[in-house]
C-alpha cells in the first residue's frame, strides 16, 4: 500500500489549514504529532475523502483517491477525532449498521463483528445501547468500527484523546497490534502515544510538515541539549524566563528542572537522556499542549 | 441498510412519540368524523355513532334513485306536510327537533333546491318552502342560470376570461342529469374531515423525516459515514428510501385505517352518487362521484405528502438542520391561509401544494387556469406538476447530499 500526497494544500477562507504537502507513506505506522489547529484533522480529513484539497492531490498505489471513490473508501477505516454515534443502537446493531455501509454482507458482518467485539474487550456489553457505554469503551467501539472492513489504511484521529492512563495504554497496545500488514495514520498532540508506537513520527505546524522520521532521528535533529538540575524554589522564575523548561518537579530542597539549552543552565547541571516530549517543547514552545490555540 | 435507516430514526424519543402523536390524532379524527354525523330520532333527540348512521341511512335510502321532477314535487309536498305540522310550528325547540326527524330523510334534496333556487353565492335554508310545484321542474336549469347570472354580475365578471366562463357553463351543462342520489354521508365526512387528517400526519411527519439526513450531523456521525465505502452513493440512496418507505407506510396506514373506521361506522352507500349532490359539493365543477373524490382525496394526500416531506429530506440534507428543515411544512400549509384574503393571489394559491393535501375542498374551487385558448381547472396541474417536482428532487438531494465535505 502506497499513499502519495502531492502538494496537497487546504484553505478555509484566507486561512491555510494545510500547506503544500507532499509526502509518500508506505505499510507501518505514522504518527502526526502537532498543537491543536495544526492542521492534523484537515489532513486526515482529506485522507478521508471527506474534504477535497484546494490544490494538489492524494493517490493510492498512484490513483487519484477521488476517482477511485468508494473503491479507495473500500480500503479505509477511520476512527475521527469526534466520534459520533447512534446512541439509541446496541453495539452489536452499531457495528452491523457500519458493516453495511462498508459493503461487508450480512453473514460475514455478522461474524465479523463478533471476532471484533471480543478483540475490542466489548463482549460483555454487546447488547448495551452506545449511549450507555463509558468513554473508553465508545472509544473501543469506535476502533472495532474502523477495523469492520479490515482495512488497508487505518487513520486515528486522537485516538487516546480524554482517556485514562490505563485505557490509554490499553487503547494503544490495542492499535499496536492492529497495525500489521496496514498502513496506519495516528494523529495525537499526546507525545507518548506516537512515541511507543509510531515506525515514523511526522511533526505537523502552521499546516506543514515541519520534521520527518523516526523518533530517534528527530531527537538526534535536534540541536539543543537536554539537562537537569535541582534549584531553589525562588530560582525558577528566572530560568524559565531564560531558557525553555520542559518539565519542573519540586522536592524537599527544591525544584528539579528539565532545561532545553545549547549551554548548560549552571553548574550542577547534568545531561539528560532526551525523549520526544522535550523535542515536541522545543518545536512547538508554549503551544505545546494548549487546547485553546486557533485552527 | 434501509432497515437500520429506518430504527434511527424511531429508536429516538422523538419518533417514537411522533408515532404516538399520530395513533392519538387518528382517534381523535375517527371519533370527530363519526360525531359528525347525526341523527334526530322520532322524540327530537340527536344521536351518533353505528346505530344513528344506520338509522339515517335507511331514512335517506327511501328517497334513493334518480332526481326527476316528480320527486322534488314529492319533497316538497312532505316539506310543506310537516311545515304544516303541530310541531313544527311549535315554539318549543323541542317540537321543532321532532319535526326536523321527519325531514331529515329528504334533508339532501331539500339542500340542493335550496341551492338551485337562492342566488349563487347564497343560501337561504327557508327557500325551499316558498318554491312552487310548477317551479321546481327548473331545478336543473337554475343550477346553470345561477352560475351564468353570478359570472356576468359586478362581482364577477372580471374575475374570469370569457373563455374561463365559457369553460365553466360548458362543464355545468355537461353534469348528467337527472342526479343519481343516495345515502352518501361516510363519504361525504370522510371528505370534510380528511384534510384534516392528512395535514396532521404531514405535519407530525415532518419531526422524524426531517432527522434522515440531518441527524448524521447533529450526532457527530458524519464523518465515519461518509468515509464509508457505500457511504457516497448506496447508503444516501437507502436515507431516500427509508424517507420515502416511511412516508408511504406511515401515509397509507393513517388513511387506510381512517378509511375503514369511517366507512365500518358509517357505511359506503352513495359511492356512485355524483358530489354535486351534497350541500358541499353543489357547485364544483369537476364531474366526479363520491367515490372518485375520495380516490382524488387519498391519491393527491399521498402526491402532497411525498412532495412537503421530500422538501424538509431536502432541507435536512442541504441545512443539516432538523429545525430548519421541519419548518417547511407549517410554512407551506399556513402561509397560505394567512394570503387567502388577498384576490390577486388566488390563482397562485390555488396551485400550492396545500391544495392536494385537501382535494375535497379543492374540488370545489373555482380555480382555473387558462394556457392559449385552452382552460383547466388547478386539480389536473397540481397532480402533474408535484409528481414531476418529487421526482426532480430525488436527484438533486442524492448529489447534493454525497458531495457533503466535512469541515
Amino acid at each position: 500500500m502506497k499513499i502519495e500526497l502531492d502538494n496537497l494544500t487546504k484553505n478555509f477562507g484566507e486561512f491555510t489549514a494545510v500547506d503544500h504537502i507532499s509526502l509518500v507513506m508506505n505499510n507501518g505506522v505514522y504518527g502526526l504529532l502537532g498543537v491543536n489547529g495544526a492542521g492534523k484533522t484537515t489532513l486526515m480529513r482529506m485522507l478521508c475523502t471527506l474534504l477535497r484539497p484546494t490544490e494538489g492531490t492524494i493517490y493510492c498505489n498512484g490513483r487519484d483517491i477521488w476517482e477511485m471513490d468508494s473503491e479507495y473508501r473500500s480500503l479505509l477505516g477511520y476512527l475521527p477525532q469526534e466520534f459520533g454515534f447512534y446512541p439509541e443502537f446496541s453495539v452489536q446493531d452499531y457495528l452491523l449498521y457500519i458493516a453495511a455501509l462498508k459493503g461487508i454482507r450480512p453473514v460475514v458482518a455478522k461474524k465479523r463483528v463478533k471476532e471484533l467485539i471480543a478483540k475490542v474487550g466489548l463482549a460483555k456489553v454487546t447488547a448495551h445501547k452506545m449511549k450507555k457505554l463509558s468513554g473508553g469503551m465508545k472509544r473501543r467501539a469506535g476502533i472495532a468500527q474502523a477495523m469492520l472492513n479490515d482495512p488497508q489504511i487505518l487513520i486515528l484521529d486522537e485516538p487516546t484523546a480524554g482517556l485514562d492512563p490505563n485505557e490509554r495504554i490499553r487503547f494503544r497496545n490495542l492499535i499496536s497490534e492492529l497495525s500489521e500488514e496496514r498502513l496506519v495514520l495516528l494523529s495525537t498532540h499526546i507525545v507518548s502515544d506516537v512515541e511507543y508506537i509510531a515506525n515514523e513520527i511526522w511533526m505537523m505546524q502552521e499546516g506543514r510538515i515541519v520534521h520527518q522520521g523516526t523518533a530517534e532521528k528527530i531527537i538526534d535533529a535536534m540541536p539543543e541539549t537536554v539537562w537537569e538540575c535541582l534549584v531553589e524554589k525562588r530560582m525558577v522564575s528566572a530560568f524559565a524566563k531564560k531558557y525553555k523548561i520542559s518539565n519542573m518537579k519540586t522536592e524537599h530542597n527544591g525544584v528539579i528542572l528539565r532545561i532545553i539549552s545549547r549551554e548548560k543552565p549552571c553548574e550542577q547541571a547534568k545531561k539528560a537522556y532526551v525523549t520526544l516530549e522535550d523535542v515536541f517543547l522545543y518545536y512547538f514552545g508554549e503551544k505545546a499542549g494548549d487546547e485553546n490555540v486557533a485552527i | 441498510m434501509l432497515r437500520y435507516e429506518v430504527k434511527k430514526v424511531f429508536s429516538k424519543t422523538g419518533g417514537k412519540i411522533a408515532l404516538l402523536m399520530l395513533t392519538a390524532m387518528l382517534v381523535l379524527v375517527c371519533f370527530l368524523t363519526v360525531r359528525s354525523v347525526e341523527y334526530v330520532d322520532e322524540q327530537g333527540v340527536s344521536r351518533s355513532g353505528i346505530t344513528a348512521a344506520r338509522r339515517l341511512r335507511e331514512d335517506k335510502n327511501k328517497w334513493a334513485g334518480e332526481i326527476t321532477e316528480d320527486v322534488l314535487i314529492e319533497v316538497l309536498q312532505k316539506n310543506r306536510e310537516i311545515n304544516a305540522s303541530k310541531e313544527y310550528q311549535s315554539a318549543d325547540y323541542r317540537e321543532n327537533d321532532k319535526a326536523y326527524a321527519r325531514k331529515q330523510g329528504f334533508s339532501d334534496i331539500r339542500d340542493m333546491i335550496n341551492h338551485a333556487f337562492t342566488a349563487f353565492r347564497e343560501y337561504d335554508y327557508y327557500r325551499v318552502d316558498s318554491v312552487t310545484d310548477e317551479e321546481v321542474g327548473r331545478f336543473y336549469e337554475r343550477r346553470i342560470a345561477g352560475l351564468k347570472d353570478w359570472l356576468y354580475s359586478e362581482e364577477a365578471k372580471d374575475i374570469y376570461s370569457e373563455e374561463e366562463k365559457e369553460f365553466l357553463l360548458t362543464k355545468y351543462q355537461e353534469l348528467k342529469t337527472p342526479f343519481y342520489y343516495e345515502y352518501a354521508d361516510g363519504w361525504k365526512a370522510f371528505s370534510e374531515y380528511a384534510p384534516t387528517l392528512i395535514m396532521l400526519t404531514v405535519l407530525i411527519l415532518g419531526f422524524p423525516v426531517s432527522g434522515i439526513f440531518a441527524n448524521e450531523f447533529q450526532l457527530k456521525a458524519d464523518a465515519i459515514f461518509f468515509s464509508a465505502k457505500f457511504g457516497r452513493n448506496k447508503a444516501v440512496l437507502s436515507k431516500i428510501g427509508a424517507g420515502i418507505l416511511m412516508i408511504t407506510e406511515i401515509y397509507w396506514v393513517m388513511v387506510l385505517l381512517y378509511s375503514a373506521v369511517v366507512f365500518a361506522i358509517l357505511g359506503t352507500s352513495g359511492a356512485g352518487c355524483a358530489i354535486q349532490t351534497g350541500l358541499g359539493g353543489w357547485k364544483s365543477f369537476y364531474h366526479i362521484t363520491y367515490l372518485q373524490e375520495y380516490l382524488l382525496i387519498i391519491l393527491g394526500g399521498y402526491l402532497g405528502s411525498l412532495f412537503m416531506l421530500t422538501l424538509v429530506m431536502f432541507l435536512s440534507a442541504k441545512t443539516h438542520s432538523a429545525v430548519v428543515s421541519v419548518t417547511a411544512p407549517f410554512v407551506l400549509l399556513f402561509i397560505p391561509s394567512f394570503l387567502s384574503g388577498i384576490s390577486v393571489l388566488s390563482k397562485v394559491l390555488g396551485l400550492l401544494p396545500d391544495q392536494l393535501l385537501q382535494m375535497g375542498v379543492a374540488v370545489k374551487l373555482f380555480n382555473l387556469y387558462q394556457a392559449g385558448g385552452k382552460v383547466t381547472g388547478a386539480l389536473p396541474i397540481i397532480m402533474t406538476l408535484y409528481p414531476i417536482l418529487f421526482l426532480a428532487m430525488l436527484p438533486v438531494l442524492y448529489r447534493g447530499y454525497r458531495k457533503t465535505q466535512i469541515q
